[in-house]
């Protein structure tokens, strides 16, 4: 008697953790697969699956989509790449051109502008002042001049070269480019001693 | 039913996007103080030398070498769609690039001009300081073409684009001043560059200047 329950609740547990690990095995029988009378009688058959679902209008999606895109991986940027002349001095071109016509901005609007703020940017006081200054700091101005306007000249003629649809493999960019290089660095060197 | 788990998968990418704790995701700045990073020690544990993919991973995948942050994301249509061809017009095609070299090509005589004669009438400077002008002005607007795209920044692509135009006509305006009422650009940088030159001689007379009366010959 004793041994019948024990065995028979072993039996029990067995099948109960089997059917657990494995409910296939158990639930795939050719019969299980009919519907149960009863259920489909009382129109119990069909499985509702209860999910809360929220309205989204179509730009709300929109912002969905937008929030969720601003997470994906940036791609890597500039630093990634190899220092060469040959992308350097693309860089450099746009740098100096923005810096030199950036200066010419500022001295025409705030020449424009001078009388009404009482400043004195005529030519006469600008040398003036510029001649008393120490001859360091006119050297530091008088390059920070000089080279971007040579290089910019310079490349510049190197761009309008390529323009013709010449000069452009790769060696010949690249030493086109360091010529550039020394050349607008010894023309700053004369402009500022000379 | 696919209206239903559309809703679903986009309830799923709000969380996501909303959660600011994931690690190794590319958040903003601000939500990196707040996500817990591992120390170290344990990340060298976790990652063996040898495994390329555990080192470029995080490099891939954070916002650590981030220069400029995601601009906002701007979704035109569907992808189904086309992209769309922008309308032919050969003033903003091949007419804006030939008369930007044009222009580029004619700034060479005018800039060697004054180093070659030492001066140049106020015609030439004119023509070189608005030719510089209008070459600044197109090269600023390829830098707002490049750096403000239209489809993701449209307002600040026309403020800017609105401001270079005001700010060229400005400048313009100052520079016909200047030529009317100065001596001129090039004039004006050759004073400057060569202000306070002979300082050193100041005060110690060069003998050769001298008349025979003992007065400077070439006094103006």
């Amino acid at each position: 008697m004793a041994a019948n329950v024990f065995s028979r609740r072993a039996l029990q547990a067995t099948s109960r953790r089997l059917v657990a690990a494995n409910p296939s095995t158990f639930s795939k029988t050719p019969l299980s697969r009919l519907p149960a009378p009863a259920a489909v009688a009382m129109g119990q058959h069909i499985q509702n699956r209860q999910a809360a679902t929220t309205q989204v209008s179509q730009s709300g999606a929109q912002d969905i989509l937008a929030a969720q895109r601003r997470h994906r991986p940036v791609s890597p940027h500039l630093a990634i790449y190899k220092p060469q002349v040959t992308w350097y001095l693309s860089a450099l071109n746009r740098i100096t051109g923005a810096t030199l016509s950036g200066g010419i901005y500022v001295f025409g609007a705030a020449y424009l502008a001078a009388p009404l703020f009482g400043w004195h940017l005529e030519s006469a006081s600008l040398a003036a002042s510029f001649a008393t200054l120490p001859i360091l700091a006119k050297v530091a101005l008088k390059s920070l001049v000089a080279l971007p306007f040579t290089f910019h000249s310079f490349n510049g003629l190197r761009h309008l070269v390529w323009d013709t649809g010449s000069s452009i493999t790769n060696k010949q960019v690249i030493v086109t480019g360091w010529s550039v290089v020394g050349l607008s660095v010894v023309s700053a060197l004369a402009l500022t001693f000379l | 039913m696919a209206a239903a788990s559309r809703a679903s998968l986009l309830r799923q990418t709000q969380f996501l996007a909303s959660s600011p704790t994931r690690l190794f995701s590319s958040t903003t700045q601000p939500l990196r103080l707040l996500r817990t990073t591992p120390s170290i020690s344990s990340r060298l544990l976790l990652a063996p030398k040898w495994s390329a993919v555990s080192r470029a991973a995080p490099f891939s995948t954070t916002s650590q070498r981030n220069l400029l942050p995601p601009g906002p994301q701007v979704i035109e249509g569907t992808v189904n769609d086309p992209a769309a061809v922008p309308k032919v017009d050969p003033l903003h095609g091949s007419y804006h690039w030939t008369f930007e070299r044009l222009l580029s090509v004619g700034l060479i005589p005018l800039t060697i001009a004054p180093f070659a004669a030492g001066s140049v009438n106020p015609a030439l400077d004119a023509a070189l300081i608005f030719s510089l002008i209008v070459h600044s002005h197109m090269g600023f607007q390829s830098m707002i073409t490049d750096y403000i795209p239209r489809h993701k920044f449209p307002t600040m692509r026309k403020a800017f684009s609105w401001l270079l135009n005001v700010a060229t006509v400005v400048v313009a305006i100052g520079f016909y001043e200047f030529e009317t009422n100065d001596v001129g650009v090039t004039e004006a940088i050759k004073r400057i560059w060569h202000a306070g030159e002979n300082d050193a001689t100041i005060g110690k007379t060069d003998l050769s200047s001298l008349g025979h009366d003992g007065k400077l010959k070439n006094l103006k």
